[in-house]
């Protein structure tokens, strides 16, 4: 469990990073406050005309929104952080210290860089998920919660691993990180229910950047109206995907050791 | 010599207001609404003159103010008190007129633009300057035979050597004959041999061109190639203002030798002034003129595993120079 | 003026040169593009078929048009420089530009210019592809066509001194991501991005009049789409032009107070 420490220690030196720059959380909290503004904001144009979005109702939309900052907040903080700086690394060249360290270069690369104020967006989106929750007037039990906490964690494995994959390739392609644009792109897509989108964007949001594991399929699971099936589909594909991210990400990092050797 | 100089400074001052910042959360959060500073003077009340044709050197250790009046007079920055004049101009109102006969070079900085072959960086400085073609046509050619350019211009400027790239990024910079050329480090991070190669060219191109060229340096040999007069700043203020051979008469009258014998413990104290000894290694410090001899000495007298000759290292000089005031 | 002739066509060259070898950065920031556009397409056609086929006096139809339309003209009027001015300032490669006889704002154009220019040749197809996969209805009259040149020429230098004033805050502080983020949010609502602008409460729809993200965006859009009068298209055109003055002094007036800055507090 020295990982599990690792972890601790990367976080706290993280936090103490940022505490050093106060203004940084203000900058973030006004941000992310107008980012909700703005998507609650939208939603409000569209109620205004509307009863339902694609079989989905407002406070579920909310809801929804809730499970999109999140998602967001949770990556944000962790993820993205360190998967551009690792592939900023290996454009420079200075990724060698990193693989030459004892521990597994995998775990040491996601968690190099912290942002403690996008945890922000998390509260946020708990905030949201508080009050849409009580809007509907849903009895939360047991079953309910678990389903989601667990869809929500293969969620966050999902694209975790997406973001490695994309990681990984940058060992051969310099400029896989213009594949960004296109991330945040999709990401923000998953603000509504993947039903209205047409099917090859469905199908696009599914497999290629997986936000509908990451934000309807969690937000489903909060709201009862999850199928049994795509339960289970989550979790095969937040397993292979964890699986093959890190078969891949070894085979990058012997051929990268080769290669430079 | 009552020619109007090409640059004269006077009580030239440059005061910052730098933010304070206090330890603890409730400081933090107050300097977010009130922001508390102080003045840091970066330069003080400095005076020169610099007459048309000359080359002066701007000696000093980093933070001492030299980038600071560089940028005034370029016009980067405007003064905090006193006056500066180039070329008849003020230099901060960057006039069309003062800026095209002007230039700044800073060491670390590339102004050719880094994916398209450096003909085409020549190409927008002729158009921006305004430069008539044939005259930037000749200019192109002299300063391709000066500086060697022939098989790099048709390259995109990030396959060149940072030696390369500085060489382009000087000869850009002189497309439209300049009169004026102030050079920040310009020698920065090259290697020996192109050190020399561009110390050469300025040297030359003053030669040829008549330019007024004001540089900054912390590398004492940019200053013994290429200019006769010195002026030194420390702490913001002008300690010296004269020829070189003057200054290094009188304020670095030593050479260091730094020795490393086998066996170690040995007295050297009757060779020179003891500076330093650790392990072995033994710093003397003695007078210029001996030093061929002190050398002599300890290479027939001792088991030398090891010798060089050092120049007392700028700073060393500077407080020298800044004790004597 | 032959000299500034001469200088834009230098700078066009140079800049479709550098531009063209990240040629597939640019792809990949188009694709961007489309999504964004795909995704207001989808939830407006949703709540169109919710309604029974069209809200507003818009159908699914009509929706698509306009945001294909939209997407162009959002391509055509956009600038990145609030963003490539903190770069120049933190890198400190604003000060040289300080030093040369040409305004910045020159070179900016021009790499405007060139970037769309060179982005033109893939916009356009996919802009017939997904005319053919989304099948949306257009009426517009020619005269329309032909009044949209001025309107777009308008609105493009309009959108570019406002944002480009917007960049300039970079020369006062670092934090420019709170005002970016502002801005592009008011651009959001107010330039019919999010809805069109007649789905709009009516306070915006007031507001958005007497503001500039409008006239950038939804104004060449309801023209090419052939829902305007042409006495609105006059009216609109003056709203640009009265606009584009504002915008123009705006940005002097910042430029001047930012050089100023910069030139006191040094990079």
């Amino acid at each position: 469990m020295s990982y599990l420490r690792l972890l601790w220690i990367f976080l706290r030196i993280g936090v103490m990073n940022e505490l050093a720059y106060r203004a940084n959380f203000w900058v973030q909290l006004l941000q992310s406050l107008v980012s909700m503004g703005v998507a609650l904001a939208g939603l409000a144009v569209i109620f205004s005309h509307t009863e339902e979005l694609g079989g989905w109702q407002p406070a579920e939309l909310v809801a929804l929104l809730g499970v999109f900052f999140l998602m967001s907040g949770l990556i944000g903080a962790l993820v993205q952080p360190s998967m551009q700086r690792f592939m900023e690394d290996v454009r420079q060249g200075t990724l060698d210290f990193t693989l030459t360290k004892p521990e597994d270069s995998q775990v040491l690369v996601s968690i190099s860089e912290v942002r403690v104020w996008k945890f922000l967006d998390v509260v946020q989106g708990a905030a949201l998920i508080g009050w849409a929750l009580a809007e509907i007037g849903l009895q939360t039990g047991f079953m309910h919660a678990a389903s989601f906490a667990i869809t929500l964690v293969a969620g966050a494995a999902i694209v975790y691993s997406f973001w490695l994959v994309l990681a990984t390739f940058s060992f051969w392609f310099i400029k896989a990180e213009n594949i960004l644009v296109i991330f945040q792109a999709v990401y923000s897509a998953g603000k509504y229910p993947v039903a209205i989108y047409p099917r090859w964007l469905k199908m696009a949001m599914t497999f290629l950047v997986p936000v509908a594991f990451a934000v309807t399929v969690p937000s489903e699971a909060l709201l009862g109206r999850l199928s049994t099936e795509v339960f289970w589909g989550a979790l095969v594909m937040a397993v292979v995907m964890v699986v093959g991210a890190r078969v891949f990400w070894l085979w990058g990092v012997r051929h990268y050791s080769g290669a430079s050797a | 010599m009552s020619a109007v100089p090409a640059i004269a400074v006077r009580d030239l001052s440059k005061t910052y207001e730098v933010p304070v910042r206090e330890g603890g959360l409730a400081a933090a959060l107050k300097s977010l609404v009130h922001r508390q500073t102080r003045q840091v003077e970066a330069v003080k009340e400095i005076n020169f003159e610099v007459a048309p044709g000359e080359i002066v050197g701007f000696l000093g250790p980093n933070g001492a103010g030299k980038t600071t009046t560089l940028k005034m007079l370029s016009g980067l920055l405007y003064p905090s008190g006193g006056q500066c004049r180039v070329l008849g101009f003020e230099p901060f109102k960057r006039q069309r007129d003062y800026l095209r006969q002007i230039t700044l070079v800073m060491g670390n900085r590339n102004q050719l633009i880094w994916d398209i072959p450096v003909l085409d960086s020549f190409e927008r400085n002729r158009a921006i300057y305004r430069i008539e073609r044939t005259a930037y046509q000749r200019t192109v050619d002299e300063l391709t035979e000066l500086l060697d350019l022939g098989p790099l211009l048709d390259k995109p400027v990030r396959n060149l050597s940072l030696g390369e790239r500085m060489k382009c990024e000087v000869a850009a910079a002189l497309l439209h004959k300049p009169q004026i050329l102030f050079l920040d480090e310009p020698t920065i991070g090259l290697d020996v041999t192109m050190q020399r190669r561009i110390r050469s060219f300025l040297a030359e191109y003053n030669q040829r061109y008549g330019a007024t060229v004001l540089l900054t340096s912390h590398y004492m040999a940019d200053v013994e190639a290429l200019c006769k007069r010195v002026v030194v700043i420390h702490h913001g203020q002008l300690l010296f203002d004269g020829q070189l051979s003057e200054l290094v008469q009188r304020f670095s009258p030593h050479k260091t030798i730094v020795v490393e014998l086998e066996n170690e413990g040995s007295d050297l104290s009757v060779y020179g002034e003891v500076v330093d000894g650790v392990d072995g290694r033994v710093s003397l410090r003695v007078p210029k003129a001996e030093t061929a001899q002190v050398t002599g000495r300890l290479l027939s007298e001792q088991a030398v595993l090891d010798l060089t000759v050092e120049d007392p290292p700028i700073e060393d000089v500077i407080e020298q120079v800044f004790a004597g005031v | 003026m032959t000299g500034l002739f001469d200088i834009y066509t230098t700078l066009f060259r140079t800049d479709l040169a550098v531009q063209f070898q990240y040629r597939a950065a640019m792809v990949i920031w188009l694709i961007g593009r489309v999504i964004e556009a795909l995704v207001f397409l989808s939830v407006w056609t949703a709540v169109a078929e919710s309604q029974g086929g069209q809200v507003g006096g818009f159908s699914a139809g009509d929706f698509a048009a306009y945001y294909i339309i939209m997407m162009m003209m959002g391509h055509l009027t956009f600038t990145w420089f609030m963003y490539e001015f903190e770069f120049r300032v933190r890198s400190g490669s604003f000060s040289p530009l300080l030093l040369q006889p040409l305004h910045p704002i020159h070179r900016d154009i021009a790499m405007n210019i060139s970037y769309k220019l060179l982005t033109l040749v893939v916009m356009l197809p996919t802009m017939f592809l997904m005319v053919g996969l989304f099948d949306p209805t257009f009426n517009t009259p020619t005269w329309a066509v032909w009044a949209a040149v001025p309107v777009v020429l308008l609105a493009f230098l309009m959108r570019f001194f406002v944002e480009w004033a917007l960049a300039l805050v970079a020369l006062w502080t670092t934090r420019t991501e709170a005002a970016n983020q502002v801005y592009f949010a008011a651009l959001l609502f107010f330039s019919g991005q999010m809805a069109p602008l007649a789905l709009m409460p009516e306070w915006v729809q007031s507001l958005s009049a007497l503001l500039p993200f409008r006239w950038m965006l939804a104004f060449p859009t309801e023209l090419l789409l052939g829902r305007l009068e042409p006495e609105e298209v006059l009216q609109g055109l003056a709203a640009q032009v009265i606009w584009l003055g504002l915008a123009w002094g705006m940005m002097g007036l910042v430029w001047s107070r930012g050089v100023r800055r910069y030139s006191a507090v040094g990079s």
